[in-house]
C-alpha cells in the first residue's frame, strides 16, 4: 500500500495550488476529485464535447484556471479523478474510483478542500421545475452551454447575484429581472465590494462590465426585496417577490409576481464541512462565511494532528483566499516533513500570507454586507417541501419540534434529512426553525452525527470479503 | 393532563408516523419532588416499565438525559428475533445446551406473545408485522446447525422450517442459489423501533407517570429519616425523594450501580449498521445468517438495512459512537453474499448504536439484594424481550415481597 506524503481531497483553486505546490517542493502528492475534470466550482471546465475558441466567450476565470490546471498537470502529483472519498481513518483516505472497489491512499499529511454547495432555502414551490440555484444555472452554462430558460428570474445575495445573471445574459439568456435582498450598496462600499468580489485589481473591469451589461441590456435589479413563492402547476410560472425589513422578513403588500419559466436562486454557499465533522475537526460558527467553518491556524491546520484545510469547504471566502491557503498550507507541510526549511517558508510564505490577509479583508466586508437574514428561514408554509429527497413538508416536522430540541430527533421521526443528500438541503432549514421555536441561537443547535459514507456508494464497491468476523452480534473486537 | 383521543396518538402526516409523545411539552417541566418510584432511562425498557407501573397504580417518574429512546432502543433495527442464533451456540453442544436453548426459546414465545398484541394493548399502530425470517447456511455444516437448532426449537414449540436445494430456490429466490439451506421462521418480523418505546411513554403519560428529559441522574444517594424514602437522586435539574429506583440506563447501566457498589456481569459494544437507497419493495423477511454476521431486511421506507454485530468505535459520551470502514466492508461483504442483488445498490449511511450485553446473555432483572429498594432491568436482546422483561419487573414491583415472578438466573446479585 503506497504512502503518500500529502493526500488532498478537492481538485479546485485550494487543493490544485496545494497539491502543485508541495509536489514543487518534492513532496509526494496525491489529489483526489470525484469530478472527471479538476478546476473546481469557479474554474469548471467545459463538458466533453465542447471546446473554447476565445477568451471573450467564456471570461478570464477560465485562462486563470487554466494557468493552474497547467500547473498541477506539468507536475509528479498523482491524479484520482472520478474518484469518492468513503472515509478517512487511521491516516488514509478510502477512496472508491469509477467502478472499482475500495483502496486506501496512506498519508503523512491530509489537506481537504472540498468547497461550497449553493445554500439551500426552502419556500412555497422551490422544488417545482425550473428553480434551479444560480451555481446549477451557472455550471450549466459554463459545461454545456445550456440556458436554464427563456424568461429567467434571479433572486438572492451575495456579490455573485450580481455576476451570475451577467455572465448568464452575457450567453444571450434572457433575464427578466434580478432581486437582492440585501441593501443597495453605497457608491463607495459598491466600489470595494466589487473589487473584492473578484479579488483581484484587472478583474474589477469585469465587474464594472458586470454592471455595465445589466444597465445597458435594461435589466432591472432590486434591493431589498425576496422570492416568496415560485407558482405553477408542473412547472414555474410566475415567481412572486415582495420587500423585506432589516431582517429580510416580508412586508406584506409589497408582493408582486412576475412571469418567468426559470427562477435561478442564489443566496450564497454552505462550506462542504463533512469530512472535517467526520475527523473530529474542530468547528466554529460564523454566519458570514457560511455558518459552521472549520477552525484553521494561520497556517491552515485544523485542530487534528496532521489535518490541513483550504478554501471555501473551510467557510467562505472566495477563490484567491483559497488559492493563497492552499499554497501556505502545502509550504508549511513540506517544512513539516523537513523538504523546506524554516528559514524558507517564512521567505516563500510571505506574498501569500500577503494576498491571504488582503483578500481576507475584503471577503470580510463583502460577506458582512450580505450576510444571511433569518427571514428567509421563515418562508416555508405547512405544505412546503422541507426535505426533498424523502418529501418531507413543514407540517409533519412542526409537531416534532414541541418536544425536542435536537436536530437528530426530528431527523429521526420525519426521515428529513436521511435520503441521499444526506441533509445538505435541509438541515440548515431544520435547525432555523427548532432556533426560532424555542428561542435558542441557530450557532447552538447541534447536527446530526457526522457518519460516512459523504456521497452514496454501491455495496458492491465497499464489500470486502477478506474481512471475516467469525462470531455474532458479540466481542466487538 | 391533556388527554389526547385514543388513536390520535399516531398521527400520520405525509406518510411519517409520530408517536402522540412528541407533540407533548411537559417534559420540560420541573421534577417533582418525590415518586415511589423513579427509573432512570428512557429507553424501551424504562418507557415500557413506566407504563407498566403506571397502569398498575404506582406512582412512578421517569428521568431520561436527553430525548427518549435516542440510545439502543432508538439504533437499533427493531427485528424480533426468536430464532436460536449464533451466539447461543457453543462448541461441543450438550443435552443442557440442549436444555438452556429450550428455556431461552420460551422466553422468546414469551415475547412473541406479547408482540401479537402490543398494539390493542398500547392502541396505536406501531409498524409491528410477523413476516417470517430466514436463517441462512453457507456451508455443510453449518446446515447441520440449522438442523439441531429446529430440533430444539420444536421442542420448545416455535416453529421452524428447514429447506435446501430447489425448494429453497422456489421459497426465496431472490436469496444467492448456491446457499446450501435455509432456515424459515414464520413467527420472526419487526416492529418500529422509533415509535414502541415513545408510545408506551405517552400512554404512561396518560396514565399519570411523570417523565422528564434533558434530565440527567449524576448521583444517587441512599437515606435514612425520612419516612417511606430510601433514595434521594441528584441530577443536573434539582433532586428527587423515592422508595424505589429502576437502573434502565441500559449501556450505562453498571456505571451508575457501581456507585452504589454493584459489579454487574455486563459489558458494551458499539455496532454498526448500514442503510441503502431504496428499491422496489421484494424482501418480506428478515435474513439471519447462521455461522457469520448478518441480519438484513427491506425497510416501509424500500431501503435496507444492514447490520448483524459488526463493531463500531467507542467514543466518549456524549459524542457517538463512530463507524469502522471495515465493519461496512465486511457486513456488505456478507450482504451481497447472501443476496446478490444487493451489489449495485447504494449505501447512503451508516450509523451506529453501543449495545450492552451481559456474560451469559440473560436479563439482570429485579431487586438488589445487597441495596433493597434498588432494582435493575438491563436485557441484550433488548428490543424483543425489552417490553416482556418490564412486564415482569412491574408485575413484581406492583405486589412488593411477590416471589417467583422473575426467574432465578436473571438475579441482580449474581
Ligand atoms: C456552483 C458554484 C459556482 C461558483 N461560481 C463562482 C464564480 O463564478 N466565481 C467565484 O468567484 N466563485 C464562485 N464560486 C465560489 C467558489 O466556491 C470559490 O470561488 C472557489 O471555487 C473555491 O475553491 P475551492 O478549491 O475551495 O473549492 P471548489 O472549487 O468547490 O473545489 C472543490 C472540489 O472538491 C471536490 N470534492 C468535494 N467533495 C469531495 C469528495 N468527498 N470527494 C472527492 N471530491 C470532492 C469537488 O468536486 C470540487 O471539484 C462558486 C461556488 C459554487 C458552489
Ligand atoms: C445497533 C443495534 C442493533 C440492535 N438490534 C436489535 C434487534 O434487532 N433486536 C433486538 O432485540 N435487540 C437489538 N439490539 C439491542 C436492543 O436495542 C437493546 O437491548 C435495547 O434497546 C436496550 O434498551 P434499554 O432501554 O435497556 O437501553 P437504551 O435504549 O440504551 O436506554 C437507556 C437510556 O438511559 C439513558 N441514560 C443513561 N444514563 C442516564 C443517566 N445518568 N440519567 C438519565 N438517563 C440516562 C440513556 O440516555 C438512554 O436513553 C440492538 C442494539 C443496537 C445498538
Amino acid at each position: 500500500m503506497k504512502t503518500f506524503d500529502l493526500v488532498v481531497i478537492g481538485g479546485g483553486p485550494a487543493g490544485i495550488a496545494a497539491a502543485a505546490t508541495a509536489s514543487k517542493h518534492g513532496l509526494q502528492v496525491a489529489i483526489i476529485d470525484e469530478r472527471p475534470t479538476l478546476g473546481g466550482q469557479i474554474y469548471k471546465r467545459v463538458g466533453p464535447g465542447f471546446k473554447v475558441k476565445s477568451a471573450k466567450e467564456v471570461g478570464k476565470d477560465y485562462f486563470l484556471g487554466e494557468e493552474l490546471i497547467n500547473e498541477l498537470e506539468n507536475s509528479s502529483v498523482e491524479l484520482f479523478l472520478e474518484t469518492l472519498v468513503g472515509t478517512i481513518e487511521n491516516s488514509a483516505v478510502v477512496i472508491v474510483r469509477n467502478g472499482e472497489s475500495a483502496e486506501r491512499l496512506n498519508y503523512k499529511k491530509l489537506l481537504i478542500s472540498p468547497g461550497a454547495y449553493d445554500r439551500p432555502v426552502a419556500f412555497p414551490g422551490w422544488t417545482l421545475p425550473g428553480v434551479i440555484t444560480a451555481g446549477a444555472a451557472q455550471s450549466l452554462v459554463k459545461t454545456q452551454r445550456v440556458n436554464p430558460g427563456s424568461r429567467i428570474f434571479f433572486a438572492g445575495s451575495g456579490p455573485l447575484a450580481l455576476a451570475f445573471p451577467a455572465q448568464l445574459s452575457g450567453y444571450g439568456a434572457n433575464i427578466v429581472g434580478i432581486i437582492e435582498a440585501a441593501p443597495r450598496p453605497g457608491i463607495f462600499k459598491a466600489l470595494r465590494i466589487l473589487l473584492a468580489v473578484i479579488g483581484n485589481l484587472d478583474l474589477m473591469r469585469d465587474a464594472a462590465k458586470y454592471q455595465f451589461h445589466l444597465i445597458s441590456n435594461r435589466i432591472p435589479m432590486t434591493y431589498r426585496r425576496i422570492i416568496v413563492s415560485a407558482n405553477g402547476k408542473d412547472r414555474v410560472e410566475s415567481v412572486t417577490h415582495a420587500k423585506v425589513d432589516k431582517n429580510w422578513r416580508v412586508i406584506p403588500g409589497t408582493e408582486k409576481t412576475v412571469e418567468v419559466d426559470a427562477l435561478c436562486v442564489g443566496y450564497g454557499f454552505f462550506p462542504s464541512v463533512e469530512l472535517f465533522r467526520l475527523l473530529d475537526c474542530e468547528l466554529e460558527y460564523e454566519e458570514s462565511r457560511g455558518g459552521a467553518v472549520v477552525k484553521l491556524d494561520n497556517w491552515g491546520a485544523t485542530s487534528v494532528a496532521n489535518v490541513f484545510g483550504a478554501g471555501d469547504g473551510t467557510g467562505i471566502s472566495g477563490s484567491y483566499v483559497a488559492i493563497a491557503r492552499g499554497r501556505l498550507a502545502a509550504l508549511k507541510i513540506a517544512a513539516e516533513l523537513g523538504k523546506i526549511s524554516d528559514k524558507a517558508l517564512s521567505t516563500l510564505a510571505a506574498g501569500y500570507q500577503r494576498t491571504f490577509s488582503q483578500r481576507t479583508k475584503f471577503q470580510r466586508a463583502i460577506n458582512n454586507a450580505y450576510e444571511i437574514k433569518s427571514g428567509i428561514y421563515e418562508l416555508a408554509d405547512n405544505g412546503t417541501v422541507i426535505c426533498r429527497c424523502e418529501s418531507v413538508k413543514l407540517e409533519s416536522i412542526l409537531p416534532v419540534l414541541e418536544s425536542t430540541i435536537d436536530p437528530s430527533v426530528v431527523k429521526a421521526y420525519t426521515r428529513c434529512g436521511m435520503g441521499l443528500c444526506q441533509g445538505r438541503n435541509c438541515q440548515r432549514q431544520i435547525s432555523a426553525l427548532i432556533a426560532q421555536k424555542h428561542g435558542i441561537p441557530i450557532s447552538q443547535i447541534t447536527q446530526a452525527t457526522p457518519r460516512f459514507p459523504t456521497k452514496p456508494i454501491k455495496l458492491g464497491q465497499i464489500a470486502d470479503a477478506t474481512v471475516t468476523s467469525e462470531k455474532y452480534f458479540i466481542d466487538a473486537e | 393532563m391533556q388527554q389526547l383521543p385514543l388513536r390520535n396518538t399516531l398521527s400520520m402526516l405525509n406518510n411519517t408516523f409520530l408517536p402522540g409523545y412528541l407533540s407533548q411539552s411537559e417534559n420540560f417541566e420541573e421534577l417533582p419532588t418525590q415518586s415511589d418510584v423513579v427509573i432512570i432511562g428512557g429507553g424501551l425498557l424504562g418507557t415500557a416499565l413506566s407504563y407498566y407501573l403506571a397502569k398498575s397504580g404506582v406512582e412512578v417518574t421517569l428521568l431520561e438525559r436527553n430525548d427518549l429512546n435516542r440510545e439502543a432502543s432508538g439504533t437499533n433495527a427493531g427485528s424480533f428475533h426468536f430464532q436460536i442464533a449464533l451466539h447461543q451456540l457453543t462448541d461441543n453442544m450438550t443435552d443442557a445446551d440442549d436444555k438452556r436453548l429450550a428455556e431461552e426459546t420460551k422466553l422468546m414465545l414469551d415475547a412473541a406473545m406479547l408482540w401479537d398484541d402490543i398494539e390493542k394493548e398500547l392502541d396505536a399502530d406501531l409498524g409491528v408485522h410477523f413476516t417470517g425470517g430466514f436463517m441462512v447456511a453457507e456451508t455443510q455444516e453449518e446446515l447441520q446447525v440449522l438442523r439441531d437448532k429446529q430440533r430444539i426449537e420444536e421442542i420448545a414449540g416455535l416453529e421452524t422450517q428447514v429447506m435446501t436445494g430447489n425448494e429453497m430456490r422456489e421459497f426465496a429466490p431472490y436469496l444467492a442459489p448456491d446457499l446450501s439451506g435455509i432456515a424459515f421462521c414464520p413467527r420472526e418480523g419487526h416492529a418500529n423501533p422509533l415509535l414502541v418505546g415513545p408510545t408506551y411513554a405517552y400512554r404512561a403519560h396518560q396514565l399519570g407517570a411523570k417523565i422528564r428529559t434533558n434530565c440527567e441522574v449524576i448521583r444517587i444517594e441512599q437515606i435514612t429519616g425520612i419516612p417511606g424514602f430510601r433514595f434521594k437522586i441528584h441530577t443536573n435539574r434539582g433532586t428527587i425523594l423515592c422508595n424505589r429506583v429502576v437502573n434502565a440506563s441500559g449501556a450505562w447501566t453498571a456505571e451508575i450501580s457501581s456507585q452504589l457498589g454493584l459489579n454487574l456481569p455486563m459489558g458494551l459494544s458499539g455496532l454498526h449498521v448500514n442503510v441503502t437507497e431504496p428499491r422496489e419493495y421484494f424482501l418480506e423477511a428478515m435474513v439471519q445468517h447462521i455461522g457469520r454476521r448478518l441480519t438484513l431486511k427491506q425497510t416501509t421506507n424500500n431501503t435496507f438495512i444492514i447490520g448483524g454485530g459488526w463493531p463500531s468505535r467507542e467514543e466518549k459520551f456524549p459524542l457517538r459512537y463512530s463507524n469502522f470502514w471495515e465493519s461496512a466492508a465486511g457486513n456488505a461483504a456478507v450482504a451481497v453474499r447472501v443476496l446478490p442483488m444487493l451489489k449495485d445498490v447504494q449505501l447512503v449511511r451508516v450509523w451506529s448504536g453501543v449495545w450492552a450485553y451481559t456474560n451469559d446473555f440473560k436479563p439482570i432483572l429485579g431487586e438488589s439484594e445487597k441495596i433493597p429498594g434498588y432494582h435493575i432491568a438491563m436485557v441484550p436482546t433488548g428490543f424483543t424481550l425489552g417490553p416482556m422483561v418490564s412486564r415482569m419487573l412491574a408485575e413484581y414491583m406492583s405486589q412488593p415481597g411477590a416471589k417467583g415472578l422473575i426467574p432465578n438466573e436473571f438475579h441482580v446479585d449474581r
